[in-house]
This record gives C-alpha cells, sequence and structure tokens, in this order.
C-alpha cells in the first residue's frame, strides 16, 4: 500500500514539472476554466432570472447553486485526474506501448490510472468547491450532512471513474475511443442540473442507466438534508459494483491483448 | 470559370468520400451535442410543473419546438476547424498545403459542407423521433424552412470564418483552443441554446442583436416553431451578411500577419 502512496507521489511530480514547463499554457486553462463555469452558471441563471420563479424541481436557487457546484467539482476531476490517463490507454494500445505498463511489476489498472495529471486544470476544482461553499453558506448545513456528503461525493468520483475506465478499455477491441468519451460528457451534461429538474421518465433514466444523479443531486442532498436513506444506500453499492464490474472488465481485456504488431 | 468548377467538385467530392469513411463517428459527434437537449427537457418539466402550464409565455410543446429548432440549427452550424488549423500549424502539416494555388481555407470549408450531407439523413430521423416523443409540432409554411436553411447556411460561414481565425492565432499561441471554448460560450448564450433570447435581461438583448449569434442560431429555431416572420428572417440576413464580410476580412489579415510570423520561424 505505502509502495502505491510512493508512486503516486512520483508520477505527480513527474508530471507537474512536465506541464510547468509550458506557461502559455496556463492562460489557456485559466480561459477553459472560465468558459465552463460560465455554461454552468447561465444554465441556472436564466432559469432562475424567469419572474415567479423560486425552485426549480423543488430545489431553491442556492439549494441547485450546490448542485452546480458538485457539477463544477466533478468537471475538474475528470478533466485533473480521469480524462489525462483515460486518453491515453487508446494511444497505448494502438503504438504498441501498453506492452510497457505491463510488464511492469505494479498492478496495470494502478499505472494506466495514475500516470498523468492535468493540473493546469486544478482551478476548476477550486470554482466548484468555492461554488459549494458560497451556496452553503447560505443553507442549514450539519455536520453529518457535511460528512454524509463527503462519503456520497467519494462514491460519485468512483461512479465516474468506472464509467470511463470501461469506456476507455473498449480500445482493446475498437482502438478508438475519444467518441465514446465524447458522447459520455454530452450525457453528463445533464448533471448540472437537480435530476428532479427533468421530467419524470427522464429521472429514472439519469439515476438507473446513466448513473449521472449519484454524481451531482445526491451529495447535493444529503448535504442539504433532505436525502432518502435509499439513496444513501444506492450511491455506495453502486459504486462498489461498479468498480468491481469495471475491474473485471479491464482483466478480460488485458488478457486478450496481443499487442500492436500482431 | 470552368476550372474553378472543376475545384469545386473534386473538393467537395472527395472530402464528401473522407466524410462517408466517417459516418459513425458523425453520428456520435451528433448525439454529443446534448445541451440545447437538456434545456429543452428542464424548461419542459418547468412549464409543467407552472401554475398556468406556462413559463415566459411558452407552454412545454412550445419549449420542445424551439429547443428541437436550435438543436437542428446547431448541427447544421458545427464547425471544428479552429481544432484542425491548430494541428496543422504545430505539426506543421500546414507547410505543403501552402504550395497548392488555392486557399486552403476551401478545402477545410469544403469537408464542413460534405459532412453537413453526411448528417442529413440521421440528423432528419433523430428530430422526427424527439419532436414525436417531446409533443413538439413546427411550422407549416414551406418558406420558413427555406429561410431558416438559408439562415443557417449564413450562420455557418460566419461561424466558419470566425472559428478559423481563432484557429490561426496558433501561429502565436498554444491556447487558441481556449479562445475556441470562450467563444462558443458567447455564441450558446446569445444564440439561445439557454432559452430564447426573450428570457434574458433587456441589456443583453440589447447587445445581442449587434452580434450575429441571435440570427445564426435562435431566429432558424424561431423560423422552424413558426414564432418568428419572414420580415424578422429578413432583417437577421442582413446583419449576417454584414457580419460575414467583416469576417472575411479580418480572417485575411489574420492570415496574411500569420503566415509572415510562420515563414519567419523557418518552418
Amino acid at each position: 500500500m505505502t509502495r502505491y502512496l510512493r508512486l503516486m507521489r512520483l508520477f505527480t511530480g513527474a508530471t507537474l514539472s512536465a506541464q510547468l514547463e509550458y506557461r502559455a499554457n496556463f492562460v489557456g486553462a485559466v480561459l477553459a476554466s472560465l468558459g465552463e463555469v460560465g455554461v454552468a452558471l447561465l444554465g441556472i441563471g436564466v432559469l432562475f432570472g424567469q419572474p415567479g420563479t423560486d425552485t426549480v424541481g423543488g430545489w431553491t436557487f442556492h439549494e441547485a447553486l450546490l448542485v452546480t457546484g458538485f457539477f463544477m467539482l466533478t468537471e475538474g476531476v475528470i478533466s485533473v485526474f480521469i480524462q489525462p490517463n483515460m486518453s491515453k490507454i487508446a494511444e497505448a494500445v494502438r503504438t504498441g506501448s501498453m506492452d510497457f505498463t505491463l510488464l511492469k511489476p505494479l498492478d496495470a489498472q494502478f499505472g494506466v490510472s495514475t500516470r498523468h495529471l492535468n493540473v493546469l486544470r486544478a482551478g476548476d476544482l477550486l470554482i466548484g468547491l468555492g461554488l459549494i461553499a458560497y451556496a452553503a453558506s447560505h443553507l442549514t448545513v450539519t455536520a453529518g450532512g457535511l460528512a454524509g456528503a463527503a462519503v456520497l461525493y467519494l462514491s460519485a468520483v468512483v461512479i465516474v471513474y468506472c464509467i470511463w475506465l470501461a469506456l476507455s478499455t473498449t480500445a482493446f477491441w475498437f482502438v478508438k475511443t475519444q467518441n465514446a468519451s465524447e458522447l459520455f460528457n454530452g450525457v453528463f451534461g445533464a448533471a448540472r442540473f437537480p435530476v428532479t429538474a427533468f421530467p419524470v421518465p427522464i429521472r429514472a433514466l439519469l439515476t438507473f442507466v446513466v448513473p449521472v444523479a449519484f454524481v451531482t443531486t445526491v451529495p447535493a442532498q444529503a448535504l442539504t438534508g433532505t436525502l432518502t436513506p435509499a439513496l444513501a444506500l444506492a450511491s455506495p453499492l453502486v459504486a462498489a459494483a461498479a468498480f468491481v464490474l469495471t475491474r473485471l472488465f479491464w482483466l478480460k481485456a488485458v488478457a486478450s491483448y496481443t499487442s500492436a504488431s500482431s | 470559370m470552368t476550372a474553378a468548377w472543376r475545384k469545386v467538385r473534386v473538393l467537395f467530392s472527395t472530402r464528401f468520400a473522407e466524410m462517408v469513411e466517417y459516418r459513425a463517428e458523425v453520428v456520435i459527434w451528433m448525439l454529443s451535442g446534448t445541451l440545447s437537449l437538456v434545456m429543452m427537457l428542464v424548461w419542459m418539466a418547468q412549464a409543467a410543473s407552472a401554475p398556468d402550464g406556462k413559463v415566459g409565455g411558452y407552454t412545454p410543446a412550445e419549449f420542445a419546438s424551439y429547443f428541437l429548432g436550435i438543436w437542428v440549427t446547431g448541427q447544421l452550424l458545427v464547425v471544428w476547424v479552429a481544432w484542425e488549423l491548430d494541428m496543422e500549424v504545430r505539426q506543421g502539416t500546414l507547410s505543403p498545403k501552402l504550395l497548392r494555388p488555392l486557399d486552403p481555407l476551401w478545402e477545410h470549408y469544403a469537408a464542413h459542407v460534405a459532412e453537413r450531407v453526411v448528417r442529413l439523413p440521421a440528423m432528419l430521423g433523430l428530430v422526427a423521433l424527439f419532436a414525436w416523443l417531446a409533443g413538439a409540432s413546427f411550422s407549416t409554411e414551406p418558406l420558413n424552412y427555406l429561410a431558416a436553411f438559408g439562415l443557417a447556411m449564413l450562420g455557418f460561414s460566419a461561424r466558419f470564418l470566425y472559428e478559423y481565425t481563432i484557429g490561426l492565432l496558433a501561429f502565436w499561441t498554444e491556447s487558441s483552443t481556449s479562445f475556441q471554448e470562450l467563444v462558443w460560450l458567447l455564441y450558446a448564450a446569445l444564440g439561445g441554446m439557454f432559452a430564447p433570447l426573450a428570457f434574458y435581461p433587456q441589456w443583453i438583448q440589447n447587445i445581442a442583436a449587434w452580434t450575429p449569434f441571435p440570427y445564426m442560431l435562435g431566429l432558424p429555431a424561431q423560423l422552424l416553431a413558426g414564432k418568428a416572420s419572414l420580415a424578422d428572417a429578413g432583417r437577421g440576413a442582413l446583419v449576417l451578411g454584414a457580419w460575414l464580410i467583416v469576417f472575411w476580412f479580418v480572417r485575411l489579415a489574420v492570415w496574411r500577419l500569420g503566415l509572415r510570423k510562420y515563414g519567419a520561424v523557418g518552418a
């Protein structure tokens, strides 16, 4: 276990020094973060800006802002930790450099998941946390709610990681996976609003088929203390199931890997 | 004349063949632009739960018509040229293209138009399905469709030119794709992707009226939904035409400056 932690520290240091070489990219990353938060805020801003609108899907402005905060935070987690790694899996399979990862005396899934880091988008993490803190300061939040939200958000990150890994693992057969992650981003866009803001049939879809509801709505509900026990239990269970399934899928993919030349 | 026509034919047919190769991707790119659909669902639910069944004078069905119109128009306006130029400048693949007796702009333009043709059948199928599911209804006036299509084509050309200019910024900065994201935000906000423009504060509407965005996205959608008149379309076409001329000259100026810079570093 400590060996894996030490490796993570090494990987982080290596990618950090590689990225800080390109200072001009920093400006670009800041612009991109501003764009992201602009889209997220405009979406709910226009909704609540209508005369006579106090709630959207039963959520007040600050409650909905909480969901937007979790959405931005997750965008940050994806662009800092998940996407930089996952987008390289397809490339590694195509060029054959996956061989090196598989040969190392290190769990390959851990290797492909933690090697890269896009620190330039860390701004998204800060914006997300800032929005959550701002929204929470206008609501009554208990210590229990905070702890619950933290745990449920952890499950949320696991779920998002598993979906990305599963999509990227298809690279072992299909070579190109960029499009699959594009599709995920499209569906994930729905997470910027509380799931109750959608018509009923769509809610079920966003909870059980593409579990987007668990990522932003459920942690926000935990913070405001409106979470039902069933959903509170479901989120970690879905995360655990997703983790086991993607782990099996990953192992199966690696077993069928025949390198680039064969 | 015939030489120019031959160039057009060859450009289009080769790009068309290339795009047909990518048809599966084209469908996926189409499905990944979901923001207008997400906004549609939220507004529909919002109107359905309002006491009089309306928000801002729109019923759920009218929201469906408007946002599906936005979705279709958005499909016709898709432009990725900035991203490609960024790659070409960075990797130097632009250099051989400079030797050809043709501005590389046309090659990209032809590729985009060809992709639109590949996109069309799946797009019409999907919009029919969505319209049936959401209960949307579209204009029964044939002229409205013609006007909406004309505006979308003008809008596409304008967007192509300004995105091309942003892509050319790759000669100077590595952040050109981020500028693209910011401009996309303006396009989406002022074009009416989050809500019909009338839902915005008055001062934003006043600013938007001077930009090309409401006429390339929101106006065609309103025409399709039967909520805008042909006179509006005419005015929109004039504004778009003026912007098209401005963007053309800006693009030309940036292209010339950029080439000088590109040549100077010895590529």
